[in-house]
């Protein structure tokens, strides 16, 4: 079976995320609770102000799945329900056929740190 | 209803002329005015009397001064347009301050009810800005340029105000502030006499190891601070841009201040008087940083808000980067911070500690296990940091005098995805929740009886 991630909606004001940092890679057989990736949601452009209102998310495994397409990289901006990444129940089944239904996964809130792309540019 | 002529009232600085500019409506004329409503405003300069200072005058540092107008009740509010100079005469302060002027005209709202003192005389709010630098001139509206330290205070005759003083982040600011940033808010919300003192998170945010390390900076530490800095530009590869040099002038402003132990001048039917350093100060837990800079060599700590440090140069990056490593912070090291702060500031001012704690839950999230996060989940999730330092404060709380704003539990209750969506930046319903609880605790504070000191 395949499996689809497309960008959830995290936060209701957001527009998309920005690609924060990965764990996982194309081929990778992921178990339930492997990390996938951090994204940062800006809400800068919904409330004009020069602070701005960034929160951090990882997004975490919920099933066992084989990860088959994930096209990424830091600094990357996704736009909502925009497809991000394939998955399939064994590791050599055709991805072209139908998407059976979304992967499971947990989003959750967490603290910034060093392997962020967010603050390695300064 | 009778129309009622609202005339300025009385303000006395013994020894000065207090002069005023003309003045700027912030609605057009007719305009529904709530009880307590700032609708206009003018600058103001204090004139030496006798055109001979014996020394500095008390607002040498503060060139932004104003006067802001509300009426006592609620009504429709027509201009005196004769009070509205117009160009520079708006600007400048040209007319010498009259309580028998007449500013405006209300017709009262006949579902009103009994204001608080003479209907005839206008609340007045003074404004105080001190400028980040100098040469941060801007002319328009209510507190307008750059500043270091604002203030926004008000009191009727024989009343002393009691003073805020506001070192957090966006959500303290935020509720201080109001939407206009000149502290109409507070002032609607409350006739007791008050004193709001805001101080900027940038360049340095106000996290407790700085706040500390202010408190206790002796002149040669900053001394070797600065010079310090000046030896890494001089010896860089990296010459500094203008960025890098207006960000490190001021850096090195505010690093030279100590709000906590500031005291102020205010101006008020009373007269001139000076206050002490503040009453309270209000904090933000939210401000504080899983891991703070420390100076390798001096020791000292810095915390610039990454969003902030894009203004600097890359010189001053450079700086950041070779002479300060990170130190990372547990929730007891955050208690022990707090614990000396607080006493600190009782010790050294008798100042009260107020803080707001952080929102702990979110309707976003789906986490149904926690297996995949690795202990002590507080270092990786976000809401379970958030959930263990309000519980921090809280135990604090059992052993010193601290007054805790529960931004968590107000937040949760109204919504916090329509409220405070991002966990710090909240609508106006919140802040007016907030200040509520802000005064609430402020009404609690002591009170001066006996008359305030005479500047001069």
């Amino acid at each position: 079976m395949i499996y689809e991630f497309r960008l959830p909606l995290i936060v209701t004001q957001m527009t998309g995320a920005t690609v924060e940092c990965l764990y996982a890679k194309p081929g990778d057989s992921l178990k339930m609770g492997s990390k996938l990736f951090d994204l940062s949601i800006d809400l800068g452009s919904v409330f004009a102000q020069e602070c701005p209102p960034i929160s951090f998310f990882r997004v975490v495994m919920r099933e066992a799945a084989w990860l088959r397409k994930l096209d990424l990289a830091p600094g990357k901006f996704l736009q909502l329900e925009e497809e991000i990444a394939i998955f399939s129940t064994s590791p050599d089944e055709d991805i072209n056929q139908p998407v059976t239904r979304p992967i499971r996964t947990t989003v959750a809130g967490i603290v910034h740190h060093d392997g962020m792309w967010t603050g390695s540019q300064l | 209803m009778t129309s009622i002529e609202l005339h300025l009232g009385p303000l006395h600085a013994a020894g000065y002329n207090i002069l005023r500019s003309g003045v700027r409506w912030l609605f057009d004329s007719g305009h529904y005015c709530r009880p307590n409503q700032i609708f206009a405003y003018c600058n103001i300069t204090l004139e030496p009397a006798s055109g001979r200072l014996s020394g500095p005058p008390p607002f040498a540092e503060e060139l932004e001064l104003q006067i802001a107008f509300a009426s006592r009740i609620g009504g429709r509010v027509s201009a005196n347009a004769s009070t509205a100079r117009g160009g520079y005469l708006s600007v400048r302060t040209v007319d010498v301050w009259d309580p028998d002027t007449v500013v405006a005209s209300i017709e009262p709202d006949p579902e009103a009810g009994d204001p608080v003192g003479d209907p005839s005389r206008l609340r007045l709010l003074a404004l105080a800005g001190r400028r980040m630098t100098d040469l941060a001139v801007t002319h328009s509206g209510l507190l307008p340029g750059w500043h270091g330290r604002s203030r926004g205070w008000w009191c009727e005759a024989g009343e002393t105000p009691v003073t805020l003083l506001s070192l957090g982040v966006c959500d303290a600011a935020g509720l201080v502030q109001g939407e206009d940033c000149a502290f109409s808010d507070m002032f609607e919300a409350t006739q007791t006499a008050a004193q709001m003192v805001y101080i900027p998170d940038h360049p340095l945010a106000p996290a407790t190891p700085l706040l500390l390390d202010q408190l206790q900076r002796t002149p040669a530490q900053f001394d070797a601070i600065a010079a310090d800095l000046k030896g890494f530009f001089e010896r860089s590869t990296t010459p500094p841009t203008p960025n890098d040099l207006i960000f490190a002038g001021t850096v090195l402003s505010v690093m030279q201040r100590n709000p906590i132990r500031d005291g102020y001048s205010i101006f008020s039917a009373n007269g001139l008087a000076r206050l002490g350093p503040a009453d309270a100060v209000l904090l933000s837990l939210a401000v504080e940083p899983n891991s703070i800079l420390r100076h390798r060599k001096l020791g000292y700590p810095i915390h610039i808000m990454r969003h902030h440090q894009a203004a600097a140069g890359p010189a001053f990056k450079a700086w950041l980067t070779e002479s300060f490593e990170p130190v990372r912070r547990s929730v007891d090291d955050l208690k022990r911070d707090y614990e000396t702060l607080i006493d600190k500031i009782a010790r050294t001012t008798g100042g009260r500690v107020i803080i707001l704690n952080r929102m702990s839950t979110s309707g976003y999230e789906d986490v149904s296990s926690y297996l995949p996060f690795d202990a002590p989940m507080s270092e990786t999730l976000s809401l379970v940091a958030a959930k263990e330092w309000n519980l921090m404060l809280e135990d604090i709380a059992d052993e010193r005098d601290l007054d805790i704003v529960d931004v968590d539990a107000i937040a949760a209750d109204i919504g916090g995805g329509e409220h405070l969506p991002d966990s710090i930046h909240q609508s106006g319903l919140m802040q007016t929740l907030l200040r509520r609880e802000v005064l609430n605790y402020l009404g609690n504070l002591p009170r001066a009886e006996a008359p305030l000191a005479a500047v001069r």
